[in-house]
């Protein structure tokens, strides 16, 4: 992965300063509320519920070894002895102190990390495709250019205070892992017709209030013009966004009322002017950062390993996670291991400062120090030899690290919810043990299949609900925590926005109604059938008829 | 007003020119001037005899497409930060000085120490900083960050470029 530079250290090691300069000013009275406020989000710091809460930054949902130990470290020194993946594959913090934060922050660029525009109206971290560069579909590793974009972006002087937050992902395969459909811009890696590699550009999508998938603003883009046309998008939504209200700031709005075309028509007027400046990326840069990310020294002798045919024959209980929690490697004899985080009735996406130690541990030992860390809020040790897959189970078994659920219904994507969030109208995490609870079975939730469950507190939509095979989101109703389900969400290659199946149901009846769904979809799927293609084969009404009967 | 220009406090020989100036009857007083672009144009024909020069005042709400075609004819162009938040006079900044404006850039309006690197960046000239905002060691900002990764109006050398 990137390995920084002088240049790159610097920079991080000056922010930690001005930082703990500002936090010195503000608890001096010297910084008024309101500036610190803009300042400390643009550090990743919120102010939460019950304390303040820090995102670190995960460039692109990669972690090596050393900051893994670092975080368990910081985890058990500054926090409560653990740490929340998130959505857009970073770490959160719950429990720091505001003062002890630049402290943090410095333990943090002693690794090479830092928090850096993980919150804020500017542009946040570049998410990819957590299998980039192991998966045998994709056109080009995708990682290069997440890191170019995050350089580009990182203290970029006129973008920091954008009209709202700006999100980018990066996808190089066809199937889409990435969710770019909804994000403020979305890139695919694409070859043109003259064998050319380059990027299809999407922008406009987005969640939160008003979800809408992005739209095509150009069809292929250069390599060499990627910064430059970014820049173009980017300068003329932070002229023309809305600034008047929060909830109609982003991009898509602005994409929404314009039109695509006329959209379209500002942005190339505004590239015309910058293609040719020094935003062109010349191909040493671009060789330059691929080197970071070339190909590990496989062992070539990996595929003639017999022993991983033989455990899955001997144990059942590794086949039947090694069906659902792994991948095939592009490389023959590797095979890319998932660590889920949704373990039985514990918030998804948490790990404790042991765990992280431990995945640290196992990076080390079986997949050349490195971690990746999805959009779903699961971690990948993305090259594991297949005489190692065994081993990687019992260990991660141990840990609490091996449910064999990735991809099914208790492989949840939620939110901290209302016992963390100052944001949140309901409640989420009873609700998902509640889930767990009803779904325990793992050989009925494995015949279930493929099943996208996402759950926001809010709809500001931080699990993407909306893109849920099934979504739930937390409203409130007179002090009380009620529930809309959506279904037909997706994010994947064929995006689409869930429909509202009815009315919200009371949080003690949220399983039951999911029961039901379920019923339907076993009453009328074909055989390997998944989930959300029997949704779009009958639509929503067989659904809404089953659940919203009336008791007999 | 404290006026940093080359990052030292400076002299500042402008005034600020309201609504109600022109509409007191009262011609307007000798000196050099900063009109808001919507009262310049609304009482062009004022300005023309006016004794000292005339500037320009603009926020992210105006249309500047006149302004980008004549520019030349103002010696300065004042670009409001109406609010802390509003980051439209830093794209505002770049496209004059892209389009070829030689005349001094103002920042005015909410402007704390912690963008002051940001606006130089981006092309400003001079930053106005309210007296309640000003302390003198806020010129330190220029130097918090040494080194950027991407270019801006400051220096046109990406770090790959480096």
């Amino acid at each position: 992965m990137y390995q920084y530079n002088e240049v790159d250290q610097k920079l991080v090691d000056e922010r930690v300063e001005q930082y703990r300069d500002q936090t010195r000013r503000y608890l001096a009275g010297e910084l008024p509320e309101d500036d610190f406020l803009a300042l400390r989000l643009m550090n990743g710091l919120y102010v939460q519920r019950h304390a303040p809460m820090l995102r670190v930054a995960g460039p692109y949902g990669m972690y090596n070894s050393t900051q893994l130990r670092k975080l368990a470290h910081i985890a058990r020194t500054y926090d409560k002895g653990y740490a929340h993946f998130t959505t857009r594959t970073n770490i959160q913090f719950n429990w720091p102190k505001l003062e002890e934060v630049p402290d943090i922050l410095a333990e943090l660029a002693s690794v090479q990390m830092h928090a850096i525009q993980t919150s804020g109206n500017c542009i946040r971290n570049t998410t990819t495709d957590q299998f980039a560069g192991v998966i045998a579909d994709e056109i080009e590793d995708p990682r290069p250019y997440c890191e170019i974009i995050r350089q580009w972006s990182s203290l970029h002087p006129e973008f920091a205070y954008l009209p709202r937050k700006f999100k980018i992902a990066i996808s190089a395969a066809p199937t889409d892992r990435a969710a770019t459909q909804v994000h403020d811009i979305g890139l695919h890696i694409v070859k043109n017709d003259a064998g050319e590699t380059g990027f299809e550009v999407l922008v406009g999508g987005g969640l939160g209030r008003t979800p809408v998938i992005g739209k095509q603003i150009r069809p292929f883009l250069a390599k060499e013009d990627l910064l430059s046309y970014l820049e173009a998008i980017v300068r003329v939504y932070n002229l023309n966004g809305r600034r008047d209200n929060k909830y109609k700031a982003r991009i898509k709005i602005l994409v929404q009322t314009m039109g695509i075309d006329q959209f379209r028509e500002l942005v190339d007027a505004e590239w015309e002017q910058i293609r040719d400046t020094d935003l062109k990326l010349p191909q040493t840069e671009i060789d330059r950062v691929k080197a970071f990310f070339a190909p590990f020294d496989y062992d070539a002798t990996a595929a003639e390993d017999s022993s991983l045919e033989q455990k899955l024959a001997q144990d059942e209980a590794f086949r039947t996670w090694y069906e659902r929690n792994t991948v095939a490697h592009k490389v023959a004899g590797y095979r890319i291991t998932y660590i889920s985080l949704k373990p039985y009735l514990k918030p998804a996406g948490d790990v404790t400062d042991q765990q992280l130690d431990l995945i640290a541990d196992l990076a080390d030992n079986y997949s050349f120090g490195e971690v990746r860390a999805t959009h779903n809020q699961n971690l990948v040790l993305a090259d594991v030899k297949n005489s190692d897959v065994y081993a990687v189970w019992q260990i991660l078994s141990g840990a609490n690290l091996a449910r064999p659920n990735i991809g099914t219904l208790t492989d949840m994507t939620v939110c901290p919810g209302g016992d963390f969030c100052a944001l949140a109208n309901a409640k989420t995490l009873g609700i998902a043990d509640q889930i767990n609870r009803k779904f325990e079975d793992m050989d009925y939730v494995h015949d279930l299949g493929d099943l996208k469950l996402n759950m926001s507190g809010c709809i500001n939509a931080c699990s993407h609900h909306h893109v849920g095979h099934i979504g739930i989101l937390g409203v409130d109703k007179k002090g009380e925590d009620w529930y809309q389900i959506t279904l037909g969400g997706d994010d994947g290659s064929n995006a689409a926005l869930g429909k509202v199946i009815g009315k919200s149901v009371p949080s003690d009846e949220v399983a039951d109604t999911l029961q039901k769904v379920i019923e339907v979809y076993l009453d009328n799927r074909y055989e390997n059938e998944r989930f959300i293609d029997t949704f779009q084969r009958i639509g929503i009404a067989p659904f809404k008829e089953y659940v919203y009967a009336p008791a007999n | 007003m404290p006026l940093l220009i080359n990052r030292e406090v400076v002299a500042d020989n402008w005034s600020l020119l309201n609504e109600e100036a022109i509409t007191s009857e009262a011609s307007i007083r000798p000196g050099n001037i900063i009109v808001p672009l919507a009262l310049y144009q609304e009482h062009k024909a004022l300005f023309t005899e006016h004794d000292g020069q005339v500037a320009l005042q603009v926020n992210g709400d105006d249309d500047l497409t006149e302004l980008m075609e004549n520019f030349d004819q103002f010696p300065m162009i004042a670009i409001e930060f109406p609010i802390f938040r509003d980051g439209r006079g830093f794209s505002i900044a770049r496209l004059l000085v892209r389009a070829g404006y030689q005349g001094e850039i103002r920042a005015t309006g909410d402007i704390g120490r912690d963008r002051l690197a940001y606006m130089e960046r981006c092309g400003f000239t001079a930053i106005q900083v309210a007296d309640d905002q000003f302390k003198p060691e806020m010129l330190n900002a220029f130097d918090d960050i040494s080194n950027y990764y991407q270019s801006a109006t400051d220096n046109n050398r990406a770090v790959y470029h480096q």
